[in-house]
């Protein structure tokens, strides 16, 4: 069945046409990468599918309704999360809390919860989403520290972090923005266990942009390479890397393609 | 029809000269703003201490007018750079600090004009005397004045802004702060070159107005109200947004008090002003 | 750390008996009304920092506040309501027009939104100084009444034509507000507001409706806003909106000044730094007009030493006596 179905997307930029005539889709329980070089527009496909960016043409079917005029807590709300590409995280938080704002859709406190927040029957609510929170810290492995401030966890534990976020609210589809960028070693294989961990555990649908393509190759059932905005190739990780027209792409940066 | 016809001309006059001091307050703003981040509430200010330190030059000192208007730039042009460096620059940036110090500006420099000059009006010589006579219609000759003044300060603020070195990394840094800092440009260098050129306008907006009109302790707000319209409507950042919307603004408050009444002269820019911030918060001239 | 709660507590408490109990001992309708003025804009700057939770300086408080006087002068003058109807009625009507204008109010930032605030607020004034068939123009509105007298059970006719009165009655309704603003802030509203301030963009990303609660705030806020107006027109007797008057931009741009030097990210930050400012300004009547300059002088070495005001002292304190203890180990 297909989950996602990208028609025809365009994005311009003034003159820059970030995006142009962009299709593919993705199967449900798919690891799907989207790669090319830098400024090929994998951001961009990403903002326009969570609805962060308006399209200036195209369509989006998910779950075969077209959602493409929703706005982006509406997509959320529908199962798409996402993952940014550089760390967004709320600042002001805590581990935990930075969770907890994340339990939002899951959460049933309400108007009566805002006037009574010391009320038994809210404290109660609160204590469950806590826990629920908790698990969501243990899967990628930051329960040790709820209590510490967001921002003052390490680079790798913050991208782990923005993943539990997107965990709780308990979506369908992931939209994963360069999830390994900038980690060690440790941290990357970590990173790859959990989300192959996601997919196979949970059954959820991944879209993942990702530069590094050891991880492409280990993590994707399926990959689209993107150029300038256009996609250049379409296929299984080895099929992808093969094709001249990507070798062509990433000539600067052949090292990338061929070697790793 | 012979009073309407010199109610017009007169409005114009009266208009195009109130556009000159608008552009020289918005101009200071809009580079401020631009370069520095900041939203300079006290700006105003300045414009008015400039317009008192012309009034205490000419009536105490007997110094010319002009050379009095040249003295108080280059006072207030000193005062911006103290003030960048003593209080604007340690905000390092942050909104609410930046706007809280200016507030705090404001009340001082408007509490000392009051203690030193009183709430009485006071004026100061006017710029030319005399009037102009165009068909049939006599206009104060001074309006002309104020008008050529406003429009030689901005030619050579504009030439100052490309043809020089510093001129050009200023025009850079406000255009684009962030790819300035890229190229080199230091903004510690050009932060305060913006404050001092700024005041300087300012003052001599303040001194030009002051010798048109009146000078009283709270003669700073009205510039400031307008200054801000004007820089929403020409874009932020944008100079020569600025000086349009700064002549289109000044002909408005000539124009309509004729046709209406003083409430509609206020509100209609204001009404403008939110109406552009809601549908086009770049403003109509502005780039990006 | 409950014990601590405990205190705090007990010293809220302890403060606001005292706050009762210090009117009758001044004894004087001079500084009854200079109480109530404090109480008035302590709500007012409360309700700046409501929206400033998310970040944004609103310079537009004072043209609620001013809907909210003259809605709450009108409805009992011109219908007959009772002051309470009169001062609820106030709220609401403010509450609403910003709930009106808060969808594309919220959805500019920083300086757009200042400069946007501060306009509409001079509309505002400009409005109600030019309708003179309802609010009376230039000269005003006059006679508004003072709330009737409220019979209570066991104490007798309470009269608020009385300062001392009045002051007691604006004291209680602000204690109320300050009380509800302060669950509000402890609720799962107010996390949300932090959520969307520190990243709008995740906010969305995990289903939060961003606009419906930063319009939310702004209604919440600007609600206080004009029941702060609606205390203040039955205290003043009379509205009038010239330029330099209580509804001009100078009295929005004090309520910044307050808000800062009391503090500017706690709960308490608004009300201590009015009381302090208000208080200054009165113990430095002999300065007379110098005195804009005093504040402004201690408001500018707040910002550059002590941005966190004076809420934010004791931590201040603690981390300096930390640094010299371990500088005397050392
Ligand atoms: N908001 C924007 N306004 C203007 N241009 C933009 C904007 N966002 C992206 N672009 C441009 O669109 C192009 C695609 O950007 P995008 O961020 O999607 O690339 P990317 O494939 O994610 O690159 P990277 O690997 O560096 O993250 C780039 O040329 C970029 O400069
Ligand atoms: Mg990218």
């Amino acid at each position: 069945m297909k989950l996602l179905q990208v028609q025809g997307m365009n994005k311009r930029f003034g003159g820059l046409k970030a995006v142009s005539d962009l299709h593919f889709d993705v199967d449900k329980g798919e690891i799907f990468g989207l790669i090319g070089p830098n400024g090929a527009g994998k951001s961009t496909t990403l903002n326009m599918i969570d609805g962060s960016l308006s399209m200036t043409g195209g369509k989006i079917f998910f779950k075969g309704h077209d959602i493409s005029g929703l706005s982006p807590y509406k997509r959320a709300g529908l199962g798409i999360a996402r993952v940014f590409q550089r760390d967004v995280l709320f600042d002001s938080f805590t581990v935990l809390e930075n969770v907890l704002t994340g339990l939002h859709l899951n959460s049933n406190l309400g108007i009566k919860d805002a006037l009574m927040p010391f009320s038994p029957g809210t404290r109660k609510k609160e204590q469950d989403l806590e826990n629920k929170a908790m698990e969501l810290l243990d899967f990628v492995r930051l329960s040790d520290r709820p209590g510490m401030m967001a921002v003052n966890l390490p680079h790798g534990d913050q991208r782990s972090l923005g993943l539990a976020i997107a965990m709780a609210t308990n979506p369908d589809l992931y939209l994963l923005d360069e999830p390994l960028t900038g980690m060690n070693a440790e941290e990357t294989s970590f990173m790859m266990e959990t989300i192959n961990k996601l997919r196979d555990n949970m059954g959820v649908t991944i879209v993942v942009v990702e530069h590094n393509m050891k991880a492409v190759i280990g993590l994707c059932d399926r990959a689209a390479v993107l150029d300038y905005g256009v996609k250049i190739a379409e296929g299984t990780p080895s099929e992808v890397t093969a094709d001249e027209r990507v070798i062509e792409a990433y000539l600067g940066t052949e090292q990338d393609v061929v070697s790793s | 029809m012979e009073t309407s016809l010199s109610f017009v001309l007169q409005a114009i006059a009266n208009g195009l000269a109130m556009g000159g001091l608008y552009i020289l307050v918005a101009l200071g703003l809009t580079l401020i703003l631009s370069i520095m981040g900041i939203l300079q509430l006290a700006h105003g200010e300045i414009y008015m201490i400039g317009a008192y330190l012309v009034y205490y030059l000419t009536s105490s000192l007997g110094i010319s007018l002009y050379i009095a208007i040249l003295i108080s730039m280059g006072a207030m042009g000193l005062i911006g750079l103290v003030l960048e460096r003593g209080i604007f620059r340690p905000c390092k940036g942050d909104f609410l600090s930046v706007i809280t110090v200016a507030i705090a500006l404001t009340l001082i420099l408007r509490s000392y004009a009051v203690a030193q000059f009183g709430l009485f009006e006071r004026t100061v010589p006017k710029l030319a005397s005399g009037s102009l006579v165009f068909f049939g219609v006599a206009v104060p000759k001074d309006r002309f004045v104020a008008m050529l003044i406003a429009a030689a300060m901005s030619v050579a603020l504009y030439l100052f802004l490309k043809m020089t070195r510093y001129g050009q990394a200023m025009f850079a840094c406000a255009q684009n702060p962030e790819g300035a800092r890229l190229r080199g440009i230091n903004p510690d260098l050009i932060s305060p070159m913006a404050m001092m050129i700024g005041c300087a306008l300012a003052a001599a907006g303040g001194a030009i107005a002051g010798s048109i009109w009146m000078l009283t302790p709270t003669m700073g707000t009205l510039p400031l109200v307008k200054g801000l319209i004007i820089i929403v409507i020409g874009g932020m950042g944008s100079l020569s947004g600025a000086i349009v919307a700064g002549i289109f603004l000044g002909l408005m408050d000539g124009i309509i008090p004729v046709f209406f009444g003083p409430v509609v002269t206020s509100i209609a820019p204001l009404v403008i002003v939110v109406l552009i911030l809601l549908v086009k918060p770049q403003g109509l001239f502005g780039h990006g | 750390m409950d014990s601590k709660r405990l205190l705090s507590i007990f010293g809220v408490l302890l403060l606001i008996v005292f706050s009762f109990a210090i009117a009758p001992f001044l004894g004087n309708p001079y500084w009854s009304s200079v109480l109530i003025m404090i109480v008035i804009n302590i709500l007012l700057t409360s309700s700046l920092r409501t929206i400033f939770i998310l970040d944004e300086v609103s310079l537009g408080q004072v043209g609620f506040t001013l809907i909210g006087a003259y809605v709450s002068a009108l409805v009992v003058m011109e219908l007959g309501l009772s002051f309470w109807a009169g001062l609820i009625l106030g709220g609401v009507a403010s509450a609403f027009i910003a709930m009106a204008v808060g969808y594309p109010f919220m959805k500019l930032k920083g300086i757009y939104f200042s400069i946007l605030t501060l306009m509409t607020t001079e509309i505002l004034r400009l409005i109600a100084y030019s309708w003179k068939p309802v609010t009376g123009g230039q000269y005003g509105l006059t006679g508004i009444p003072s709330p009737n007298p409220l019979t209570l059970p066991g104490i007798g006719e309470i009269n608020f034509s009385s300062m001392n009165n009045y002051y007691y009655l604006a004291l209680t309704i602000v204690l109320v507000c300050l009380f509800i603003m302060y669950i509000i802030e402890k609720s799962h509203l107010s996390r949300k507001w932090i959520a969307i301030k520190d990243a709008d963009n995740l906010a969305l990303s995990v289903g939060i409706n961003v606009m419906k609660y930063k319009v939310l705030n702004f209604t919440i806020a600007c609600f206080f806003a004009g029941l702060a107006g609606g205390l203040f027109a039955h205290y003043q007797g009379l509205l009038s909106a010239g330029a330099t008057g209580r509804f001009g931009v100078m009295t929005t741009l004090n309520l910044v000044i307050y808000m800062v030097i009391g503090g500017k990210s706690k709960f308490s930050g608004p009300i201590i730094g009015t009381i302090a400012i208000m208080l200054l300004m009165e113990f430095a009547r002999p300065l007379d007009n110098l005195r804009p300059m005093l504040v402004g002088a201690v408001a500018i070495i707040f910002v550059l030493l002590l941005p966190e005001g004076i809420a934010g002292l004791p931590v201040r304190l603690k981390s300096i006596g930390k640094k010299y203890v371990s500088g005397v180990l050392r």
